[in-house]
């Protein structure tokens, strides 16, 4: 018999009336059986971890901020829930804050999935199904997420299919969940926002692992890892003199397309290719003459500067009045997928020049174009021919039309009461009047471009354009460096950091992550690398931040990219890539428990979260988290163990996971060892908290590093940065360094004796000063043979 | 010179609104305390006036929680009698439970003050007290130069031009205090 394959259908003799179509092979006992016996939970369901995440949820108590007082989701409302009241069905604040808070997630998780899912479809019909996973030779685990939660070992592209079959069941039964009439408690809104975080986690995986296998982005072969190259990052960099095609959002083939047609026909040097946002990272891990315009934060600034020749779009984190603004500055636009099509005409399988012809001559502002494969050729004919058309015009306001501007602005104040960062535009437009316009270019990096001032300036004053015309000598010079996107961290580096980081000698993975809606602007992006890098921790970057972060510069003119090595190692400053890179974060946890800990991963979610909870001193900081997606990633990391730290935008996503540390009886862990119940230090304190400030934020993302396993000398590591940076940002002592502070030995070894007189005086421990030992006052002492764990069901059996 | 429209213009929350009110009234009604809590934030950095009017409030026995990076503005005019950095979110965490032992272990406040924090992150702390910490319930005003209409009473809203003007104010609101 000829082998049967996928979708071959075939009659059976004496049985006419019957026809069997194969529908998928299942090659669970060829393919998956040998790899590593199946753990407990593949393909959880939505209650298959609830108690996992009830272990979180009662450490971690959910904690809301209303952003809105009432529900307006059903024809009972608007129902009034001040003051944790009930609505007309019967559900109070607390559990619409939850709801909500898994709508965002959901919402999130959505993107994620359907862009990963759109990403194979396009990616079989170029590629076909069998493209190999093979990250080189420095990756065995290629997809740790994948094994974890689907107990699946994918060997080919093909192979992701069912894992976005689980993750859409999945997500059409949590989005159920969101119904009147539904889920009625905040803690099973919360667990299910858990769910909705993993599956997105798991969603990111599989896309970024999709387009690595097809695209051949870097992993561990030769040029790959920590060898990537440098892109250059920045409005200066991009050379206007060129036609340019600037692509925004997400899904990387229609961009890629751009590139092969520019590299087919000999174009690289004479036209421009450079993105905003997930886009152009990716775009630079497939086309080496990419650059990177800006991150989100930017995207209204870049096109209304002019820049583009032809805007192309895919989907996520595109301004929804992009196709105007655009228009605004005879740029065409080309929107690429069917999620995001804004208006336009569908003009796919069209004659290409007929479709540049119209968008030439401006008889349409954009069309939609929805086969990637014919998007390269379109978007660089436009390009070509726009640019000689565009030449003349000027984009940026003139100094008359400036001044003209600053004068006319009667500082209202209507701006700042829209503007997301309350900037005192008035007051700065009133002092470029007088002549001093560095107020005015100052707002430029504290402004997260969202354009709410012109909306409500009486004036109608483009009030974007004029901080921009102030801010323009320096954005010129705007040129930052970034290393591309990296993709997995190698089992190799995991097994030389796996040991350091589990015992705290390296004290942490810092992985600043997510959009551009910063309190204080780029620049504490920067900040936040440059301190963690520079104090020896791993510092992993993705999306706009990592971008955000290459802007600045020391006094040498080099980036932090240029400045650190690019090693999963202590010191180094890694572009894991664009945001569904960031699953690879989360890869290097899991990787840590199962390579050096030796920890099954196969469908064994809840105890990998266990071991990273209580031994990797991972922490996200998503500084300026904006999107429903930040929701969802950070959800994600959280039910793995890891904490984050969000900038104070943040708090409008309602809900926070905080850890109480006067509560001790929140702090019991078990010992593994022997089954007996430990009271522990809280660390990490919290699952999801913000700060204030970026001064405030770096001595609490040192101290999310904490773990129960850390030896004495990594605990001395982590408490001297935490002791440190807030001796250099606070002006103090942390007031609860000394719950960290389990024997002398703890202790940082510079500062010793003024700790142990601290701890002798302020907080009445018992010192032998003869030994230099503390006789009483810890939490507990320090045990090397801790074995740390939340789940009763990993004690060991005594024989 | 003001309105009541929020600084952010958007954020209006629902039907529970605070009130805008002179300075006096906000200093009678903190009189009225039993324990009162003063939560300042980075924005006092901003001029050591700010800094001091929370000394000055600190000195008339009222205890600081310093969130943000506002320690250092003590720590650098050696104020350190009743004042310890919290951050923002574990503080308004631990005020919504009413069993919380407070900063000097006496117990929780029924009355806080926010003073000098960025304006959506104090928005949504203040909405947290106004929705959760209800029984005993914690009653919350601003002495910002925001209007918050998440806190029960503050101020309207304060242009840079009225700058000294809102000094004044804070200062009518220390004088008006009555206590030890």
């Amino acid at each position: 018999m000829d082998e049967i394959k996928k979708g071959d259908l075939f009659s059976i003799a004496g049985l006419e009336n019957v026809k069997i179509s194969i529908g998928d092979i299942v090659e669970e006992e060829g393919g998956n059986k040998d790899w590593e016996p199946m753990g407990p939970h593949p393909m959880p369901s939505i209650s298959t971890l609830r108690d996992w995440d009830f272990k979180l949820l009662n450490r971690y108590k959910p904690f809301y901020a209303p952003l809105c007082d009432m529900c307006c989701l059903c024809t009972y409302g608007k129902c009034d829930l001040t003051g944790n009241k009930k609505g007309a069905c019967g559900i109070r604040m607390d559990a619409q804050q939850g709801r909500i808070v898994l709508l965002a997630c959901l919402v999130g998780c959505s993107a994620h999935c359907a862009h990963g899912r759109h990403l194979l479809h396009d990616m079989i019909k170029k590629f076909g199904r069998d493209v190999p996973i093979d990250f080189g030779p420095e990756v065995d685990v290629e997809a740790p997420l994948t094994r974890l939660i689907c107990g699946i070992k994918p060997r080919t592209i093909g192979d992701f299919e069912q894992v976005f079959d689980y993750i859409e069941e999945q997500l059409v039964q949590l989005a159920d969940a969101v119904h009147t009439g539904q889920e009625g408690s905040y803690m099973d809104f919360e667990s299910k926002a858990l769910h909705m975080g993993m599956l997105d986690s798991l969603s990111k995986e599989a896309s970024d692992i999709i387009q690595i296998a097809c695209y051949g982005m870097p992993t561990s072969h030769e040029g790959g890892g920590p060898n990537v190259p440098l892109v250059d990052v920045g409005i200066g960099t991009i050379d206007t003199d060129k036609p340019v095609v600037l692509v925004i959002g997400h899904n990387v083939p229609p961009a890629a397309n751009i590139g092969d047609y520019l590299t087919d026909n000999d174009l690289e040097d004479n036209v421009e290719l450079a993105g905003i946002c997930c886009t152009s990272i990716d775009t630079a891990r497939v086309y080496k003459k990419a650059k990177i315009a800006a991150a989100l934060g930017r995207q209204l600034r870049v096109i209304r500067a002019g820049i583009a020749d032809v805007v192309v779009i895919d989907e996520q984190c595109i301004r929804a009045d992009i196709v105007e603004l655009s228009q605004r500055v005879h740029s065409p636009v080309i929107a690429t997928n069917d999620k995001a099509m804004h208006g336009l005409v569908n003009r796919t399988d069209d004659d290409p020049d007929e479709i540049v012809a119209d968008l030439v001559n401006e008889r349409v502002p954009g069309v939609i174009i929805l086969d990637p494969e014919q998007v390269g050729e379109v978007a660089v004919k436009t390009a070509l021919q726009m640019d000689k058309k565009r030449r003349k015009l000027r984009f940026i306001l003139s100094d008359d039309e400036f001044k003209q501007y600053v004068n006319e602005c009667t500082q209202c104040g209507n701006c700042t009461l829209a503007c997301p960062n309350g900037m005192r535009i008035g007051e700065a437009m009133s002092r470029a009047a007088s002549g001093d316009v560095k107020p005015l270019a100052d707002l430029f990096d504290l402004c997260v471009g969202c354009g709410r001032c012109e909306q409500v300036c009486k004036k109608q004053m483009p009030i974007v354009d004029v901080i921009t015309k102030a801010a323009y000598p320096q954005l010129r010079e705007e040129k930052g460096r970034m290393r591309i996107g990296r993709g997995p961290i190698w089992d190799s580096e995991i097994r030389e950091v796996g040991a350091p980081i589990v015992l705290g000698t390296i004290p942490g993975v810092i992985a600043p992550i997510g959009c551009g809606n910063y309190p204080q602007g780029t620049k504490d992006a920067w900040l936040i690398v440059k301190e963690f890098a520079e104090r020896n921790y791993i510092v992993t970057l993705t999306g706009c931040m990592a971008i955000d972060a290459a802007l600045w510069k020391d006094e040498e003119g080099k980036s932090l990219y240029e400045q650190h090595h690019g090693r999963f190692d202590g010191g180094g400053v890694l572009n894991i890539g664009s945001c569904v890179s960031n699953a690879h974060i989360h890869d290097a946890a899991i990787k840590i428990a199962s390579i050096f800990a030796g920890r099954k991963l196969r469908g064994n979610y809840e105890e990998i979260a266990d071991y990273i909870l209580s031994r990797v001193g991972a922490c996200g900081v998503a500084w300026g988290a904006m999107s429903q997606k930040a929701a969802s990633i950070a959800t994600g990391f959280n039910r793995l163990g890891i904490p984050a730290v969000v900038g104070p935008h943040s708090t409008k996503y309602r809900r926070a996971f905080l850890g109480r540390a006067d509560l001790k009886d929140d702090w019991k862990i078990i010992d593994a060892t022997d089954g007996s119940e430990i009271y522990c230090e809280p660390g990490p304190q919290h699952l999801l908290v913000a700060c204030e400030t970026v001064e405030e934020a770096l001595p609490m993302i040192a101290k999310m590093c904490f773990r129960p396993s850390d030896t004495d000398r990594g605990r001395s590591v982590k408490l001297t940065h935490y002791i440190d940076l807030s001796l250099k940002y606070l002006n103090t002592y942390p007031k609860d360094w000394h719950l960290f502070v389990r024997s002398a030995t703890d202790l940082p070894i510079a500062k010793k004796t003024e700790l142990m007189k601290i701890l002798e005086d302020k907080h009445e421990w018992k010192i032998d000063w003869k030994t230099k030992r503390i006789l009483e006052g810890p939490i507990r002492g320090y045990d090397p043979s801790f074995n740390p764990t939340n789940l009763k069901r990993l004690v060991r059996e005594r024989k | 010179m003001v309105t009541e429209i929020p600084f952010d213009v958007a954020n209006i929350p629902g039907p529970e609104t605070g009130e805008v009110v002179a300075p006096e009234v906000i200093g009678s009604y903190i009189s009225s305390a039993k324990r009162p809590l003063l939560v300042v934030g980075s924005e006092i950095l901003r001029d050591g006036f700010f800094v001091e009017i929370a000394i000055e409030l600190g000195k008339k026995g009222i205890p600081i929680a310093a969130t943000g990076h506002s320690i250092k503005g003590f720590v650098e005019k050696g104020y350190s009698e009743n004042v310890q950095y919290y951050n923002l979110h574990d503080l308004t965490n631990c005020l919504r439970d009413p069993n919380w032992k407070g900063l000097d272990g006496k117990g929780n406040y029924d009355f806080v003050i926010f003073f000098g924090i960025t304006y959506y992150y104090a928005s949504q702390m203040l909405s947290c007290i106004k929705n959760f910490a209800t029984d005993p319930l914690i009653r919350a005003v601003s002495i910002d130069r925001y209007y918050h209409p998440n806190a029960r009473m503050g101020f309207a809203n304060i242009t840079p031009r009225q700058e000294e003007e809102y000094k004044a104010m804070l200062n009518r609101v220390v004088g008006s205090i009555k206590r030890r």
